[in-house]
């Protein structure tokens, strides 16, 4: 019968380790996607601006 | 055809044009069953199958053949209809989709089944198994409509995409896995002598299976081949 | 240009704080399970991860059958949302149920029902990615994500009772003939409050996610009809 329970803070240490591996690299992603998109928008105003302004 | 509704009218049109196709041509079969029996010597030499071995994993070869085959026919029933411009022709007609669906779907159904009865003699004779039981044919049925109900639906997408050849399986494979489980298991319990009650779970399975699936697909097919 | 809404920053503060709350519970307040030790506290976020996947995709199926009646796009950019973050989640599911599963049962993977239930349903939705990632026109991927997504999901229970009546005949794990023992011990009342804090702190969690994912999409439609705008 054990007295002390296993040893497993490792696997602990694994699991929690992958678990916020996960979360941070999906907040990283939907972050860097976020900026790259923003700075495709600021860039097409500027050619849209560009194009209209060139039209008239 | 007086007598038949519009509806059934258009299904019988469409399984004997796929047929008639067919038949002519013979592309479909031919492919299916020369891989399927490549597939068996695939897995002769690949398991090196002792007798005793075989006889518990017989029934996952065959379905898994199956499966691999009946990928083949989806794919190509549907390529052929995309590529020839039929599907377009059919569209036009003023037939209801799902009669299409059905129509498809069952013409597919034959040309599986056409496969498996012709692999299951070829199996038994190769391996002096005896696969000819009552039981088992009703199982290879069940279990080849629920896979081609779904298969039929989702081929008509995947081949209106890109990567077409590749996602047949893709996207058929993880939601066969209820049809394929249970037929492999029916199967094998036919095979080995078990009993009604062993074997009945799985039959249950199956046919709810059967029943949901081709109940959607024929709901939604509409919205697959829409323009 | 579309502001971002006060509520969600609420939200976003909300998923934070009880995220965090969550996490200390669990290194701190939760006890030490007396035979597996610290691996037990891995089931804590291991459920409630697969708890937001299910979620996720029962969200993405239901958002395809209103694609499907309303044809408003909008719906398809929640379903893709909700797929991607259920992905997210069932990976964090699956793997965490492993690294549970390996002191205690000395294998990395023991078929256990629901696990490889969650495996196969994170290939149906990796298919549905593909699947979309197939198809040019907004509208087609839309109503085709929208049917796998329904069929996808439908599969998931068919899949799991097939799984287990499959291994109730094949214990696969020495000593496991209950397919639901996999890891079984004893709740103390301190851990089901840990435990459901967390599933309450994952479900905030999940629709801040949601939400933001969702603006993500429709920024990205926005850049491409500018983007078409600008080409002409």
């Amino acid at each position: 019968m054990m007295d002390q329970p296993a040893n497993t803070i490792s696997y602990f240490i694994a699991g929690y380790g992958f678990i916020f591996g996960v979360m941070i690299f999906y907040l990283a992603s939907l972050i860097i996607r976020w900026r790259n998109l923003k700075q495709d928008e600021a860039l097409l105003n500027e050619l849209d601006q560009k194009e209209t302004t060139g039209n008239e | 055809m007086s007598g038949l509704t519009p509806f059934m009218s258009a299904m019988g049109a469409v399984i004997w044009k796929d047929l008639r196709a067919e038949w002519r041509s013979r592309e479909v079969i031919s492919a299916m069953l020369v891989f399927a029996l490549l597939v068996i010597l695939i897995f002769n030499f690949a398991l090196d199958l002792q007798p005793n071995v075989r006889a518990g994993i017989s029934s996952g070869v065959l379905w898994v053949t199956l499966a691999f085959a009946g990928t083949l026919g989806l794919n190509r029933s549907m390529a052929v209809e995309k590529d020839r411009g039929c599907l377009d022709g059919l569209l036009l007609a003023p037939v209801d989709r799902a009669a299409i669906y059905l129509g498809k779907a069952f013409a597919n159904l034959l040309f599986m089944l056409l496969v498996a009865f012709i692999v299951l003699p070829v199996y038994g004779i190769l391996y002096n198994t005896n696969m000819i039981i009552p039981g088992l044919l009703l199982v290879i049925l069940l279990g080849s409509e629920g896979y081609v109900a779904v298969g039929t639906l989702l081929a008509s997408m995947a081949v209106q995409a890109r990567t077409r050849d590749i996602l047949l399986p893709i996207l058929l494979f993880p939601v066969a896995v209820p049809v394929v489980v249970s037929a492999v298991k029916a199967t094998g319990g036919y095979l080995a002598g078990l009993g009604w009650e062993e074997i009945q779970p799985w039959f249950t399975l199956l046919v709810v299976y059967d029943v949901i699936f081709t109940s959607v697909a024929f709901m939604v097919f509409d919205s697959v081949v829409e323009e | 240009m579309l502001q971002k809404p006060k509520l969600l920053t609420v939200l976003d503060v909300a998923a934070i704080a009880s995220f965090l709350a969550a996490t200390a519970l669990v290194f701190f307040y939760a006890p030490l399970e007396r035979v597996m030790g610290a691996v037990q506290k891995v089931f804590y976020f291991h459920v409630a991860s697969g708890w937001v996947g299910m979620l996720s995709f029962l969200v993405a199926a239901i958002v395809g059958i209103i694609y499907l009646i309303r044809k408003d796009l909008k719906w398809d950019s929640v379903g893709v949302a909700a797929v991607e973050i259920g992905i997210a989640f069932t990976l964090i599911n699956v793997v965490t149920g492993a690294i549970w599963a390996r002191p205690i049962w000395n294998t990395w993977w023991t078929w256990d029902p629901r696990l490889t239930t969650a495996t196969i349903m994170e290939l149906v939705y990796l298919a549905y990615l593909m699947l979309r990632a197939g198809i040019e026109e907004p509208e087609r991927r839309a109503r085709f994500g929208a049917v796998y997504a329904i069929v996808g999901f439908l599969s998931v229970p068919l899949t799991f009772f097939s799984i287990r009546l499959f291994r109730t005949i094949h214990p696969v794990v020495i000593g496991s003939n209950d397919p639901g023992a996999m890891g079984a011990f004893d709740m103390t009342p301190t851990m089901t409050q840990v435990f459901l804090f967390s599933l309450l702190a994952f479900t905030i969690v999940y629709f801040d996610l949601l939400w933001h994912r969702i603006r993500l999409g429709r920024l990205a439609e926005r850049v491409e009809s500018l983007r078409l705008k600008v080409q002409a």
